[in-house]
């Protein structure tokens, strides 16, 4: 069976055009080695079908199989689905934490403890006012400072509730624009659904759309720093993404195939983790964090005014619902300072400024108190601390993704040097089939000229 | 181990990022001088530090109190050395005044001194600390006595009835005393019927005596009555006394506590200066080193090297 004089150079031709395409991708890793969710690419090269001889003279031969050259299967790109799935997993628990230690961080500055300007070194000043009354009963001056204390004091109580409800305010607003209509997710979910039917396109017509699949993965990234998702593969290469409540196990659609399905986050309670989680860890109403803080502080500042005015014999403290943002020096006293009681008995009798000077120390009050600082700096350096150890983990699984994914320069060099010297080769191959059909065509049949 | 680019990147940018965090808390313990300025650094220790703080304002504040109190001794103390000294100058009176060689006039004129004492004794137990009568009980805003002859207490008696609480100072948690005394305790009310047989009582006896010319009387019940009543003021002032002591030996154990918490305090929340620096020299040569090495990792690439 004859074959074509050219065949070589065809040979030669696809391995030039193999090389290129080789250099082009090499081109485009080192074009996005820094672009965020990347994955490498590579192409896929396979020996082209051979071209089937008939060998003539042996008994034994079917034929053989002269190689063609090469061709291009396709560009894959180089990623771990695993890897992706424990990614998620631990940017989820690290979003957890890190949303409740910022959240308590801004609860935990509200006290500015410890320090002069904290409830402690005023209750301290107040309990010393009182025994500054005890010394000089009959006193306006010392009445008057004791009512500036004291004032001092439930502003203080009142800045630290007011504070406290602000960080409150503010991760109820984060959580709001993320799960909101128009907020993160739903624009997410948006994208997502788009990228699913864009991607389903290429599918089915066979070709794989590498970095519209790069950007899916991206996203699903984000959305699991909001909460714990779980990711059904549908057989057209779209997707099915949900939220999944990490104690009940309920699931609540992101996108169904290539339509977007989220419908905002559930009614009542529920335990998505990541962000969204974090933030309602901390802030929600009731059973939050910062919640239980508002709380002590209500029956705190219930107690120091219950004990003060029950020590007093009267109305020293008034307040109403919620009882630390309320608390105040009742209005009588207010007006007018000196009407302040320090004794039962005649202008020099001290009993009642010294039964409420003695309360200082009050298990009840400075105790409680000491007791929720330790509290709220306990839980944040927990969160802190469970955040930290959550980053290192999602440092490590995210090392050996990008080790996996990642474009490596270096290699990316060597594979120019392999490919471009492939190239050369190749030319050089097909110059010298040129010279072979130079000598064929040139010089041959010239006898006699 | 497949290491790409942004691994090193990300790897060189988290190790800087955990340098430099270090460092800055190490920076901010050496130049606030605290080992906690924020309650999460160590809860538990921050609850103990404002305990602690707690004690040391309450403490200052019983250091006051007892300055307070002290002075208000002090004065008491004055008061009644002079009221002593009017005593032993009305004892010699009596004394020169009971001898039957002593003629009627001369008797009148040492009545009259008399007279003189008992205003000045009365002036004594008027004796105030700041704006405060210091002998008529818990009210202290009324002075004891009227100058004149009325010689009525007018004061409470606040301290001396163990029922009424007198004019009390807190020197301690939960401990209080009372650093008044009574002048009527000592004083009386006089003439008052029935005879209370109190300082002013006697003087008027013994005034009225000299006047009667009754040099019996004088011998007979005064001079004994005028001792006793000199007794009595030696308890009063003996228990004066021993209140100075206690509040003296008070101040002393505050003085002592406040230093046993302001080192706990310190050793509590202070920072170790020296061992801060150390600290802090070796976090910033492991920060310069790290640097210089993440600035040498990443500039090398196999592009230096190839033409």
């Amino acid at each position: 069976m004859p074959i074509s004089s050219f065949y070589g150079m065809q040979t030669s031709l696809r391995g030039l055009m193999a090389q290129q395409r080789m250099l082009d991708t090499t081109g485009h890793n080192i074009a996005n080695a820094s672009t965020v969710g990347y994955s490498r690419q590579e192409a896929t090269l396979a020996a082209s079908q051979a071209l089937q001889l008939q060998v003539s003279g042996s008994a034994t031969s079917t034929g053989a199989h002269l190689g063609s050259g090469v061709d291009i299967e396709g560009f894959r790109r180089v990623r771990d689905q695993f890897l992706d799935l424990q990614y998620r997993g631990q940017n989820t628990s690290l979003n957890d934490w890190k949303a409740q230690a910022e959240a308590l961080d801004s609860a935990e500055l509200s006290l500015a403890e410890p320090g002069e300007n904290g409830i402690n070194a005023q209750l301290s000043k107040f309990w010393n006012a009182w025994s500054d009354v005890s010394k000089s009963p009959d006193s306006d001056a010392a009445k008057q400072a004791l009512v500036q204390k004291a004032n001092a004091l439930t502003d203080s109580i009142q800045a630290v509730r007011s504070q406290m409800v602000d960080a409150q305010t503010t991760a109820q607003g984060q959580y709001d624009s993320i799960v909101g209509p128009g907020g993160e997710v739903s624009k997410i979910a948006n994208e997502l659904a788009g990228l699913n039917k864009t991607i389903a396109g290429f599918l089915r017509n066979g070709d794989a759309p590498n970095d519209l699949m790069d950007r899916r993965d991206l996203l699903l990234d984000q959305l699991s720093s909001f909460g714990q998702i779980s990711v059904e593969q549908l057989s057209g290469g779209s997707q099915n993404v949900s939220f999944v409540d990490g104690t009940t196990g309920a699931t609540y659609p992101i996108v169904a195939d290539q339509a977007a399905a989220w419908a905002g986050p559930p009614v009542g309670d529920w335990n998505p983790s990541g962000t969204m989680g974090g933030l309602l860890a901390a802030a929600k109403t009731p059973g939050g964090t910062i919640d239980g803080y508002l709380a002590t502080l209500d029956s705190f500042s219930r107690t120091l005014a219950d004990t003060v005015n029950g020590a007093y014999g009267g109305s020293f403290f008034s307040y109403a619902p919620p009882a630390a943002g309320t608390i105040a020096v009742a209005s009588a006293i207010q007006v007018a300072p000196g009407s302040v009681r320090s004794g039962s008995g005649a202008s020099g009798s001290n009993d009642v400024a010294l039964a409420v000077s003695q309360l200082r120390g009050n298990a009840g009050i400075d105790g409680v108190y000491k007791a929720f600082v330790a509290k709220v700096g306990g839980d944040l350096n927990n969160a802190t601390r469970m955040q930290t150890n959550a980053q290192v983990l999602a440092d490590s699984v995210e090392n050996r993704r990008q080790s996996v994914q990642g474009v490596s320069m270096d290699e990316e060099m060597s594979n120019l040097v392999r490919f471009q010297r492939a190239y050369q080769a190749s030319a050089r191959a097909m110059s010298t089939m040129d010279e072979m059909l130079d000598v064929l065509i040139n010089r041959t049949g010239r006898v006699g000229l | 181990m497949r290491v790409t680019t942004a691994m090193i990147q990300r790897n060189v940018l988290a190790d800087l990022n955990g340098l430099n965090e270090r460092l800055a808390r190490t920076q901010s313990k050496a130049s606030s001088g605290k080992e906690i300025t924020r309650p999460s650094d160590d809860p538990f220790n921050t609850a103990r530090a404002m305990g602690l703080r707690q004690s040391l304002e309450a403490n200052d504040q019983y250091v006051r109190n007892i300055q307070d109190a002290q002075g208000w001794q002090q004065a008491t103390e004055t008061a009644l050395d002079s009221i002593t000294g009017y005593i032993n100058r009305a004892h010699d009176l009596l004394i020169q005044g009971s001898t039957d060689t002593v003629d009627q006039t001369s008797r009148n004129a040492i009545a009259a001194e008399i007279d003189q004492i008992i205003q000045g004794v009365k002036e004594s137990a008027n004796a105030t600390y700041g704006d405060k009568y210091l002998l008529s009980g818990t009210a202290t805003s009324v002075a004891p006595y009227k100058i004149g002859a009325d010689d009525a207490y007018q004061g409470d008696e606040g301290g001396l009835d163990p029922a009424i609480p007198g004019v009390v100072r807190e020197i301690g948690p939960g401990v209080t005393m009372s650093i008044n005394s009574v002048a009527r305790e000592l004083l009386g009310d006089g003439r008052a019927a029935p005879a209370d047989g109190k300082l002013l009582n006697s003087l008027r006896d013994i005034a009225d005596h000299l006047r009667a010319n009754d040099g019996a009387a004088l011998r007979g019940a005064d001079i004994p009555a005028l001792k006793s009543r000199l007794d009595t003021l030696l308890e009063i002032r003996a228990r004066n006394g021993a209140t100075t002591n206690r509040l003296e030996s008070a101040t002393a154990r505050l003085a002592q506590i406040q230093e046993a918490v302001t080192t706990q305090l310190s050793e509590t929340e202070d920072a170790d200066i020296a061992k801060t620096m150390i600290q802090f020299n070796s976090q910033s040569a492991a920060y310069q080193a790290s640097l210089r090495a993440g600035a040498n990792i990443v500039q090398a690439s196999l592009m230096d090297f190839l033409r």
